[in-house]
């Protein structure tokens, strides 16, 4: 903490925080578009496979991936918040901090609701066969 | 600060971890990556309803005996298109320094480019109408809407240049400290090229697939 | 209480008349027209969709009147399906969002410390294409030839051969003109609130309805696109002959419906964000207290701008698509709850907690969440499959979305309309006359449409011009009609106190509530350059904060009074330290002349003059390259040797 961060070291930082903040958004949004896109067409299609892969299984690997990613993004912006937090009650007086902690709690939550989201989509791969109508 | 660990810490401080990102942008700049933004939704949705429409028709496509796209004149095109973006940079690196002679040849290099490609799109429109049109089925419709909407852009964005370049023949209407116009115009021509990548994927290649 | 006096002795006698100077506009026909001030912008977007409100309303009335009693007469089936089309393509595109566009325009640069918008002549031209996309779709009613196929006109129904005529030609192509509209709104909100906020409003500052309305163009900005695609696919196919909806060449019916409701779903959080937003700007003044969990509410305003975008599929699980892809998008159904609900809660605490005020506004509020939540209620029911697909195109959904629309939107906007009232007109409302149009607004809603979910439940089909007496529904309908006289009784109130407080009210005072956010500090109404010094702001309620009032007071420095020319100031976009202060663009004519000439474009369109559509179009062009030609060359640009 003594020296200031140099202007790499800044940059990494800042896009650190926008992927604690927004990574679980867009880890849901690639995860909805494939898990929908893979069944939708395969089974418009008429088969249950995406070329050699059984249809499960791709639609479980567009639900799991995205779910590492989202707790990846969770424990960055948990990161953000506790190292803010602290530096605020060292007393810095830097008004970004109280900037970062805020979209650190924003991250937080955020990426708790969109795990619940990619979780539950996941029971409902396990659950329902891929092509019921 | 030393070896990998100082980095990573560094990175993930308190400091580094609030730095102000993004900054420095002028309104035009947000205003014109907002229009980019939706402007791509778009050209999202429209290969987003090109796919839809293909994988629910089934395993023949295109349909009715079109045959798959010619490659050899895409690919011209978009040897054209693409490098079409390097003047537009250099041009903008140009006027920075308060080079106008640099705007402008860059500008004209592009206007040439980007024209190129409208008369070979024109050209390949005027085989293809031989074969089926917009109203043949829904290929022609998705096909001729797809590439003629991009075309469109592709007017839309040399328009752009056209009038930058008309604008930068009046002395001081640019210089070191106001390019901001030739920015934007730039953003939105880098936007139409690589739109174009998407379409040639789309269009073009994956049928081939 | 504030005194009625300039509330800032900061900037000096001279500098006061500089700014008055640069940014007055003297009243004649031509500043009229070519005004640039998003006081008076926004002041129009109000008037201008209140009337498409009146407008609606009475298409609702006239239908209503029609349903009263079983097989009457008053309307043709005919006529009946413009009614609901038009009440609903109104009250959507026409009122909803433009009249929180309007609250946004008037209120952001004042809630963030700014003298205008981004991008002042832009904000103009939105405001005349939405006029005129506005009038260009109420002109086809006179006609017989409005939009007949409901306000998500559904293929193959709305197709070239089901329904011919222009009905849906104006449909697609008055929408598109609108969504002109809302987009450059959409883009100007977002640019305003990253760079013009006063110094010192870090994101963590932000008011709540700034968020609310940011995150609202966001959504319009990923949205829209989706209805503007879908339209042009649809004039394309009705008008050149095209196939994307044609099943018979390829084509697919429920591309429609998909890309309808990729737009549509967030649509519906586009409309009930910002009114959200205005409950969030309303319960400080009335509380006594800032709203409990803010950045919950961020996180939930956030969240649901984005979820928002991946539920669509549940207006569609009539639909026939495999069961597994419902699923996902049930998760994201089900899971966006917890934000709304995260919000409701933030605002019952917040109650609870605070000091009540009982004025006209809190009331509104209070009669928001009572209604909203009944609305979310059975919202929430239909993110069930079987029980969805049981209502579907029921009166049930007519209830739900009723009570989701009036109770989410329109409470909050009658709130926030008593609210700022002062602000905007300088004039006080007559409280009375306030309280008594909200029993009956609020009365007239429920007996309106609580019985809907009855006999949607019985039975009764949306969108029917008339039924027989036999399934037992009459009385009900009965009853829901004497509701809508009700509520129309109640919304004239509110139209007679506004009227009655610009023509008789008392003077307002700077801040008649001892609010909390900065446009509670400008005079009312806001001279035209809103703020004498731009103030620096220290805390979350910067009109409770000492040093806020501070820095606008004496020995506020010459970079945040801005007096020498039509400035204001850009700040960084997270945290706002000051960059620069720079020129805002004059009154001019050339948004007005833009506008008009799409309206000529679209409405040749319509026609099938192509050439001068044509014509139109290449006038569209010639205004914008007149409209961003460079001003004349700067001193230091012309020392340079080209």
């Amino acid at each position: 903490m003594s020296t200031p961060p140099g202007p790499h070291a800044r940059l990494t930082g800042g896009l650190l925080l926008w992927f604690g903040v927004l990574g679980g958004a867009v880890a849901w949004a690639v995860h909805l578009l494939a898990a929908w896109g893979l069944d939708e067409l395969a089974c418009a299609a008429g088969s249950e496979r995406v070329s050699a892969v059984p249809l499960v299984q791709a639609v479980g690997l567009a639900v799991v991936i995205p779910a590492l990613v989202t707790v990846g993004s969770l424990l960055v912006a948990a990161l953000v918040w506790r190292r803010t937090m602290r530096a605020q009650r060292a007393g810095a007086q830097d008004r970004a901090f109280g900037r970062s902690r805020m979209l650190a709690v924003v991250g937080v939550w955020a990426n708790l609701l969109f795990l619940t989201i990619i979780v539950l989509s996941g029971i409902a791969v396990l659950v329902l066969p891929p092509c019921q109508r | 600060m030393t070896g990998h660990g100082g980095v990573v810490a560094a990175a993930t401080g308190a400091e580094a971890l609030s730095t102000e990102l993004p900054v420095g942008r002028s309104t035009g700049w947000w205003g014109m990556v907002m229009f980019v933004a939706t402007e791509a939704t778009l050209f999202a949705c429209l290969l987003g309803s090109y796919f839809y429409l293909r994988f629910q028709y089934g395993p023949q496509w295109p349909p009715n005996g079109i045959g798959d796209p010619e490659l050899l004149k895409p690919l011209v095109m978009t040897a054209v298109l693409l490098p079409s973006s390097l003047p537009v940079v250099w041009a903008e690196h140009g006027i920075r320094q308060g080079q106008r002679w640099r705007l402008r040849c860059g500008l004209a290099a592009t206007m040439v480019l980007g024209a190129t490609f409208l008369a070979l799109q024109a050209t390949e429109y005027a085989e293809k109408l031989k074969h089926f049109t917009m109203t043949t089925d829904v290929y022609g419709s998705l096909f001729y809407l797809i590439t003629g909407f991009h075309g469109l852009h592709v007017l839309v964005g040399l328009t752009m240049i056209g009038w930058l370049l008309a604008t930068s023949l009046r002395g001081g209407s640019f210089g070191a400290h106001r390019h901001e116009r030739v920015r934007n115009a730039a953003i939105y021509w880098h936007f139409v090229d690589l739109v174009w990548i998407a379409i040639l994927f789309t269009i073009y290649l994956s049928p081939r697939l | 209480m504030s005194t009625t006096t300039t509330p800032s002795p900061g900037a000096s006698r001279e500098d006061l008349a500089r700014l008055a100077e640069h940014w007055g506009e003297r009243p004649s026909l031509r500043a009229w027209f070519a005004t640039v001030d998003h006081k008076r912008i926004g002041r129009r977007y109000l008037v201008t969709a209140g009337f498409f409100f009146v407008l609606a309303g009475l298409n609702a009335l006239v239908m209503r009147t029609q349903l009263a009693r079983p097989e009457a007469g008053v309307v043709s089936p005919q006529e009946y399906n413009q009614l609901f089309s038009m009440h609903g393509i109104a009250m959507i595109f026409l009122f909803a969002t433009p009249m929180l566009f309007g609250f946004g325009n008037f209120l952001v640069p004042l809630m963030i410390g700014s003298r205008d918008m981004a991008f002042p002549r832009l904000n103009a031209f939105g405001y005349w294409v939405f006029l005129f996309a506005g009038l260009f779709m109420w002109a086809s009613l006179p006609f017989g030839a409005a939009p007949n196929n409901g306000w998500f006109a559904y293929v193959p129904l709305s197709g070239e051969q089901n329904n011919p005529g222009l009905h849906m030609d104006v449909y697609a192509l008055g929408l598109l003109f609108l969504g002109i509209s809302t987009t450059a709104a959409a883009i100007n909100f977002i640019v305003t609130a990253l760079k013009l906020r006063a110094p010192g409003m870090s994101l963590n500052r932000v008011p709540l309805f700034v968020w609310a309305i940011v995150a609202t163009a966001f959504m319009v900005i990923f949205a829209l696109p989706a209805l503007n695609l879908d339209n042009a696919m649809l004039f394309l196919d009705r008008r050149f002959g095209t196939h994307f909806f044609d099943p018979a060449a390829g084509g697919n019916v429920l591309l429609w419906q998909h890309l309808f409701w990729i737009f549509g779903h967030p649509d519906v959080y586009i409309i009930v964000m910002p009114a959200l937003g205005i409950v969030s700007a309303v319960l400080p003044a009335f509380t006594r207290r800032g709203v409990v969990g803010y950045p919950l509410i961020v996180l939930s305003i956030v969240a649901i701008a984005i979820i928002s975008f991946g539920v669509w599929v549940h207006h569609m699980f009539a639909t026939g698509l495999p069961q597994l892809s419902y699923s996902f998008f049930s998760a994201a159904s089900t899971v966006i709850t917890i934000p709304s609900g995260l919000q409701i809660f933030a605002w019952l605490a917040t109650m609870l907690l605070g000091r009540l005020v009982i004025r006209v506004p809190l009331l509104f509020v209070i009669g928001f969440v009572v209604t909203f939540v009944l609305g979310g209620f059975t919202g929430v029911m239909f993110a069930l499959t079987a029980f969805d697909q049981q209502v579907t195109d029921s009166y049930f959904v007519v209830a739900h979305f009723h009570y989701v629309l009036i109770g989410g939107a329109v409470f909050p906007m009658l709130a926030g309309i008593y609210y700022w009232l002062p602000k905007i007109t300088g004039r006080m409302y007559h409280e009375r006359l306030g309280r008594w149009a909200f029993w009956l607004v609020f009365a007239g809603m429920h007996v309106t449409f609580f019985p809907m979910h009855l006999y949607g439940l019985f039975g009764m089909p949306r969108r029917v011009y008339t039924y027989r007496s036999e399934p037992g529904w009459a009385g009900w309908n009965l009853v829901s009609t004497v509701g809508s006289y009700l509520l129309a009784v109640g919304l004239l109130l509110v139209l007679v106190g506004v009227v009655h407080a610009v023509r008789r009210g008392r003077p307002a005072p700077a801040d008649p509530w001892d609010g909390d956010s900065l446009e509670w500090s400008t005079a009312s109404p806001p001279e035209p350059h809103n703020f004498p010094v731009l103030p620096r702001v220290h805390s979350l309620h910067p009109m409770w904060d000492e040093r806020t009032a501070e820095s606008v007071g004496p020995g506020a420095t010459s970079d945040r009074i801005l007096s020498e020319g039509r400035h204001t100031l850009f700040t960084s976009e997270l945290d706002a330290h000051p960059e620069r202060a720079v020129q805002m663009p004059e009154p001019t004519l050339k948004p007005l002349v833009l506008a008009a000439a799409l309206l000529l474009f679209f409405t040749s369109m319509l026609f099938a003059w192509y050439p001068v559509a044509a014509v139109a179009a290449l006038t569209v062009a010639a205004t914008i390259a007149v409209w961003l030609w460079p001003p004349r060359p700067l001193e230091q640009d012309l020392k340079v040797v080209p």
